[in-house]
C-alpha cells in the first residue's frame, strides 16, 4: 500500500529532452497505466520510479519520502520486464526466490513465500522447470511471481504483454486485473497499446514528447480529451479530424463552414471566443452517419476509398474533396460497392480543437 | 572527481588492466626504448640512435629471412585457404553423424601441440628410413633429404604448416557456410544453377567476410612464423634456419640475435621492424577490403 | 503418353548413377584426407606399441602390435627421465593460467560488455589494438621484465605474464554482450550487489563461453613452446614441451620408438581433451573466427 508523487521531474540525455516537467500523483492501490507512442518517455518515467534510471531533476516521493537517491533494491518496488528477464540458468523456483536468497532469508521462509506466490499464479507444478522449458505465458507468470515474492509497495510493469500472442494477451490482461483485485497494491503499467491501457487502468496517463498530455479515467479521456493528441491516440479507429472555418458566433451556438470543402454545421456552444476564425473538428466514427443527399448544407459528399467489413460492423474509409480522410462506422448497412456516399455529423459528438491542437471547450 | 558509483566497475577491471599494462604495454614501450640502445647482458647500455635498425636491415640474414618469408607467405596462405575451403565443402556435403565425424578428424592436427607435430613430421621426413622415403623406396625412387636439401626445404615446411592449420581454417569457413541462408541456394536451384555455379556465385561471395578474416589472420600469423621452422631445423639458439639458412625466418632471426648472441637492442629493433611490416600489411589488407566492398 | 513414361523411366536410373559416382568420389576423398590427417598420430602410436628393433616405418602396419612393449617404453621414460616432473610443471602451468585468464578476463569482460564507466572506450580500444601486435615484439622485453622481477625459472614467471589475454577478454565480451540488460536490472532490483550480479548472473550465464575459453587456453598453454623455453631454461622447470624437445634434439642418441613414446605422452592430454570436448572446441574456434 503506497502512494506515489512525481514532482517536477525532467530528464534529458545530452541535448535530447526525454521528460519535461512531469507532475503526477498516484493514490495507494491505484492501477495506473502510462500510455503513448514509442519514445514518448513513458518507459523512462517508469524506470525512474524503479530507480534503474536516475532522476536528477525533480522529486519522486514514495509514501511521502523522497526516494531519488534510494537504491532501486531498497525502494520497495518490483518490476516485470517486457522480455521477462528470467535468469535462464535457474529454475522457476530459484528465479522467484532470488531476491530472498540475496537477502539471506531463511530457507523455510523462502519456501513459504515462493509457495504462496506460486499458488496465486497457479505455478505450483512448474517450479522445477527452467525458463527454457516454459511457454511465453508461463514465463510471464514466473516473472510476475518473482515480483510478488518481494511484497513490493509498488508493482511496475514495462510492456509485459507485448511478447505474447493476441489471445494470450487478452487472457493475461484478465489475470492482471484479478491479481490487482487480490493484492490491492499500487501498480504502474507501461504500454503503447491504448486498448490494453483502456481495459486495465483505473487512471490512464497519456504521454507524448516527454510531456503528460492528460490523465484520468479511460472513459473520461475517451469522451473528453484535452487535446488533439489524446483524442487521436485513444479509440480505434482513430478519431476523424476535419478543418473548418468559423462563420458565425452566437451566445449558445456557432456556425462552422467549409467542412469538407463546402458544407456547414450548426453546433451548440457557450461562450465561444469570437477571435478564433479556424478550428478543427474531431468526430469519432460512431458519430458520423451515412445520410441521403437531401441537398441540406450539413450533408458532406465523400468518395469511398475502401471498406473494412468486419461482420458486426463496417468501417467505410472515405475521402472528402479537401483530401481529408473520414472513417464512418456503420453497424447495420452492408457496403454494396458504391463509390460515392453522403454523410452527416452528429453535433453531440463533435469536439472542437484550435489550430494549436488544444481543445476548445464549451463553457 | 570520480563518481562513487563507478568504483565497483573500475575495481572489477583493475586486475586485468594492471596485468595488461605491466606485461603488455610496458614491454612494448621498453622494447621501443631498448631498440635505440646497444644493450646486452654484460655491458652497460649505450644510446646508439638508429644503429640497431640499420644493422638489422643491412644484415645478410635479414634479407635472407625476408626473402624466405615472402616466398613462404605467397604459397602458404592461398594454398592453405584453398585446401581449407575444399575441406569445408567436402565436410558440408555430408550430413549428420558423418559431417561431425569428418569435421573432427580433419580438425585433429590442430589439437596437437606444435612441437609434437613438428617432431612427428621430422621423423616422417627422415632420409632413408623415414616414412616418406620408405614409400618412395617402394616405388624405386631415391631417398630425398627433405629437410636438408635447399630445393625441398621450403615445400616441406609448407606441407607441415598446411597440415596443421587447414583444420582450423576449415572450421571457421564451415561456420560461415552454415550462416548462409538456405533460401539463396533454393533460389539458385530454381534458376537452374549447377553445383559449381552455386559455389562460385553464392558460397564464395557470401563467405567474403569469413574468407577475409581467414586470409588476414593467415597472413598475420604467417608473418610471425616461428615454431615450425625452428623445430624442423636445429631448434637451438646455436643452430637454426637449416642448411644455407633456407628455413630462416624473421622471428627466428630476431630470437637468435636476442637469446643466441645476447644482442637485445638489435632484437628489439628487429621486433619493431617486424611490427611495422605486420601493421602495414594488415592496413593494406583492410584498405583493399574496403575498396572491394564499395558497390 | 507412353513416351513420357519412357522418358521418366530412363531418366531416373541415370540420376541415381550420377549420384552414386559423386558419393563414391566424395567418400574416397574424405577418407583419404582423414588418413592424411590422422596418420602421423596413428603412426606415432604404432611406433610406440611395437616390439623394439622392428622399424615400423619400413613395415607400416595399421594396428599396434605389442601393448606390453609400449608400456615398457613409457615406463622407461617415466622412470628414467624427468618426464613426470615436467608433466607436473606443465599441468600446474596450464591450470594456473586457465584460472587466471578466466577470472580476470571474466571480471573485465563483465564490465566492458554490460556497463558504462569513465575511460571504458579508450581502455577497450587499447586492449583490442593489442590483438594486432605480434607476440614477437613483446617477447624479448617481457622476458627482460620477468628477468628483472627475478622470476626466471619460477612458476609465476611462466604464468603471470600470460594472464592478461586480450583474446580471452574479446571472446568473453562478445559472449556477455548477449546477456540482456534487463536481466542485469532485474537482478539489481532483486537486491543483488554488483559483485553478486557478476557471480550469480553473468558467470553462470557465460558458462559455455568460459568452458570453451578454458579448453582453448589449455591447448594453447600446453602447446606453448617458446615462452617456457626462454623464461624457464632450468631443468627443474622443464615443461613437457621442453623435455620432448630434448628427446628430439638431433644427437640425443635415443631410438625413434622412445622418442615417439615421449611424444605420445605429451600429446595425450590435448587429445583426450579434444575427444571429450570436441564440439565445444570446434564451436569456440568457429565463434571467435566468424565474429572477428
Amino acid at each position: 500500500m503506497a502512494d506515489l508523487q512525481i514532482i517536477n521531474v525532467s530528464k534529458s540525455y545530452g541535448a535530447v529532452e526525454v521528460l519535461r516537467d512531469v507532475n503526477l500523483s498516484i493514490a495507494s492501490g491505484e492501477f495506473v497505466v502510462f500510455v503513448g507512442p514509442s519514445g514518448c518517455g513513458k518507459s523512462t518515467l517508469l524506470r525512474m520510479v524503479s530507480g534503474l534510471e536516475e532522476a536528477p531533476v525533480g522529486e519522486i516521493r514514495l509514501e511521502g519520502k523522497v526516494v531519488n537517491r534510494v537504491d532501486p533494491a531498497k525502494r520497495g518496488v518490483a518490476m516485470v520486464f517486457q522480455s521477462y528477464a528470467l535468469y535462464p540458468h535457474m529454475t522457476a523456483f530459484q528465479n522467484m526466490a532470488f531476491s530472498l536468497t540475496m537477502a539471506r532469508e531463511p530457507k523455510a521462509l523462502i519456501k513459504e513465500k515462493v509457495g504462496r506466490a506460486a499458488a496465486i499464479l497457479r505455478l505450483e507444478k512448474l517450479l522445477d522447470r527452467r525458463p527454457g522449458e516454459l511457454s511465453g505465458g508461463q514465463k510471464q507468470r514466473v516473472a510476475i511471481g518473482r515480483a510478488i515474492v518481494r511484497e513490493p509497495k509498488v508493482f511496475l510493469f514495462d510492456e509485459p504483454l507485448s511478447n505474447l500472442d493476441t489471445e494470450l494477451r487478452v487472457q493475461m490482461r484478465a489475470e492482471l486485473i484479478q491479481l490487482h483485485a487480490n493484492l490491492g497494491t499500487t501498480m504502474i503499467y507501461v504500454t503503447h497499446d491504448q486498448v490494453e491501457a483502456m481495459t486495465l487502468a483505473d487512471k490512464m496517463v497519456v504521454m507524448n514528447g516527454g510531456i503528460i498530455q492528460q490523465h484520468g479515467t479511460p472513459l473520461g479521456l475517451y469522451d473528453d480529451p484535452d487535446n488533439k493528441f489524446v483524442a487521436g491516440f485513444i479509440g480505434s479507429p482513430k478519431m476523424n479530424f476535419i478543418k473548418a472555418k468559423v462563420e458565425a458566433v452566437r451566445a449558445d451556438a456557432i456556425t462552422l463552414s467549409d467542412l469538407g470543402g463546402r458544407s456547414r454545421l450548426e453546433l451548440p456552444f457557450r461562450n465561444f471566443d469570437a477571435g478564433i476564425r479556424e478550428v478543427e473538428l474531431g468526430v469519432r466514427t460512431e458519430h458520423i452517419n451515412i445520410a441521403q443527399d437531401t441537398g441540406a448544407t450539413d450533408i458532406l459528399a465523400a468518395r469511398v476509398a475502401f471498406v473494412e467489413e468486419l461482420g458486426d460492423v463496417t468501417f467505410i474509409h472515405t475521402d472528402l474533396s479537401t483530401g481529408e480522410r473520414l472513417v464512418v462506422r456503420s453497424s447495420k448497412a452492408r457496403h454494396r460497392g458504391s463509390t460515392e456516399c453522403f454523410v452527416k455529423l452528429d453535433p453531440a459528438g463533435v469536439l472542437l480543437f484550435g489550430t494549436n491542437g488544444e481543445r476548445i471547450r464549451s463553457a | 572527481m570520480l563518481d562513487k558509483k563507478h568504483v565497483p566497475h573500475l575495481l572489477m577491471v583493475f586486475p586485468f588492466l594492471a596485468l595488461f599494462a605491466v606485461f603488455f604495454l610496458y614491454p612494448i614501450v621498453s622494447g621501443f626504448v631498448y631498440s635505440f640502445y646497444d644493450w646486452n647482458a654484460t655491458t652497460t647500455s649505450r644510446f646508439v640512435g638508429l644503429a640497431n635498425y640499420q644493422r638489422v636491415i643491412h644484415s645478410r640474414d635479414f634479407s635472407k629471412a625476408m626473402w624466405n618469408l615472402g616466398s613462404y607467405i605467397v604459397i602458404t596462405v592461398p594454398v592453405g585457404i584453398a585446401v581449407a575451403f575444399c575441406l569445408a565443402l567436402l565436410v558440408e556435403s555430408f550430413k549428420g553423424f558423418w559431417q561431425n565425424f569428418f569435421r573432427s578428424i580433419f580438425f585433429m592436427p590442430v589439437v596437437l601441440p606444435m612441437f609434437l607435430a613438428a617432431t612427428i613430421w621430422r621423423w616422417i621426413y627422415t632420409p632413408n628410413i623415414g616414412l616418406l622415403n620408405t614409400i618412395r623406396g617402394l616405388f624405386g625412387l631415391p631417398s630425398v633429404q627433405f629437410l636438408n636439401d635447399t630445393s625441398t626445404m621450403l615445400y616441406s615446411l609448407i606441407a607441415v604448416d598446411i597440415w596443421v592449420s587447414a583444420g582450423f581454417n576449415m572450421v571457421i569457413i564451415l561456420a560461415g557456410m552454415k550462416n548462409i541462408p538456405r533460401h539463396y541456394y533454393e533460389a539458385a536451384r530454381l534458376d537452374g544453377a549447377s553445383k559449381l555455379q552455386e559455389i562460385l556465385y553464392i558460397t564464395i561471395p557470401m563467405l567474403y567476410p569469413v574468407l577475409f578474416f581467414v586470409t588476414t589472420y593467415g597472413v598475420i600469423s604467417a608473418l610471425q612464423v616461428f615454431d615450425t621452422p625452428w623445430l624442423l631445423t636445429g631448434s637451438s639458439f646455436s643452430q637454426y634456419g637449416g642448411r644455407q639458412n633456407a628455413l630462416l625466418f624473421p622471428v627466428m632471426d630476431m630470437m637468435g640475435r636476442g637469446f643466441g648472441e645476447l644482442k637485445f637492442g638489435q632484437a628489439a629493433a628487429y621486433g619493431f621492424i617486424l611490427t611495422t611490416v605486420i601493421v602495414s600489411v594488415t592496413a593494406v589488407m583492410f584498405a583493399l577490403r574496403k575498396k572491394g566492398h564499395q558497390p | 503418353m507412353t513416351t513420357d513414361v519412357g522418358l521418366i523411366r530412363s531418366a531416373a536410373p541415370n540420376y541415381a548413377l550420377d549420384l552414386s559416382i559423386w558419393t563414391v568420389l566424395k567418400w574416397t576423398v574424405a577418407i583419404c584426407v582423414a588418413i592424411v590427417a590422422v596418420f602421423p598420430i596413428v603412426w606415432m602410436v604404432n611406433v610406440v606399441f611395437a616390439e623394439p628393433g622392428v622399424p615400423v616405418s619400413i613395415n607400416p602396419r595399421l594396428l599396434p602390435t605389442s601393448l606390453s612393449a609400449g608400456i615398457a617404453k613409457i615406463n622407461t621414460i617415466l622412470s628414467e627421465t624427468g618426464y613426470l616432473h615436467a608433466y607436473y610443471i606443465s599441468i600446474t602451468y596450464s591450470l594456473l593460467t586457465i584460472a587466471g585468464v578466466l577470472l580476470f578476463g571474466s571480471m573485465a569482460a563483465f564490465e566492458f560488455a554490460l556497463f558504462e564507466f569513465p575511460g571504458k572506450r579508450p581502455m577497450f580500444a587499447i586492449v583490442m589494438l593489442s590483438l594486432m601486435v605480434p607476440t614477437a615484439v613483446t617477447l624479448i622485453p617481457t622476458y627482460l621484465l620477468t628477468a628483472n622481477l627475478g622470476w626466471l625459472n619460477t612458476m609465476q614467471g611462466l604464468v603471470v605474464p600470460g594472464l592478461a589475454s586480450a583474446f580471452g577478454l574479446f571472446m568473453l565480451i562478445q559472449f556477455m554482450r548477449t546477456i540482456p540488460r534487463e536481466m542485469i536490472e532485474a537482478a539489481r532490483l532483486d537486491g543483488a550487489s554488483h559483485f553478486q550480479i557478476y557471480r550469480h548472473i553473468a558467470l553462470p550465464m557465460s558458462r559455455n563461453a568460459l568452458v570453451t575459453l578454458a579448453i582453448l587456453t589449455f591447448m594453447q598453454t600446453w602447446g606453448n613452446f617458446i615462452w617456457p623455453l626462454i623464461v624457464a631454461p632450468s631443468p627443474q622447470m622443464y615443461t613437457v614441451g621442453q623435455v620432448v624437445g630434448l628427446f628430439n634434439a638431433p644427437f640425443s642418441h635415443v631410438t625413434v620408438d622412445i622418442v615417439m613414446a615421449a611424444n605420445l605422452l605429451a600429446a595425450l592430454p590435448p587429445l583426450i581433451f579434444f575427444l571429450l570436448f570436441q564440439r565445444k572446441i570446434v564451436e569456440g574456434i568457429a565463434m571467435s573466427g566468424s565474429k572477428g
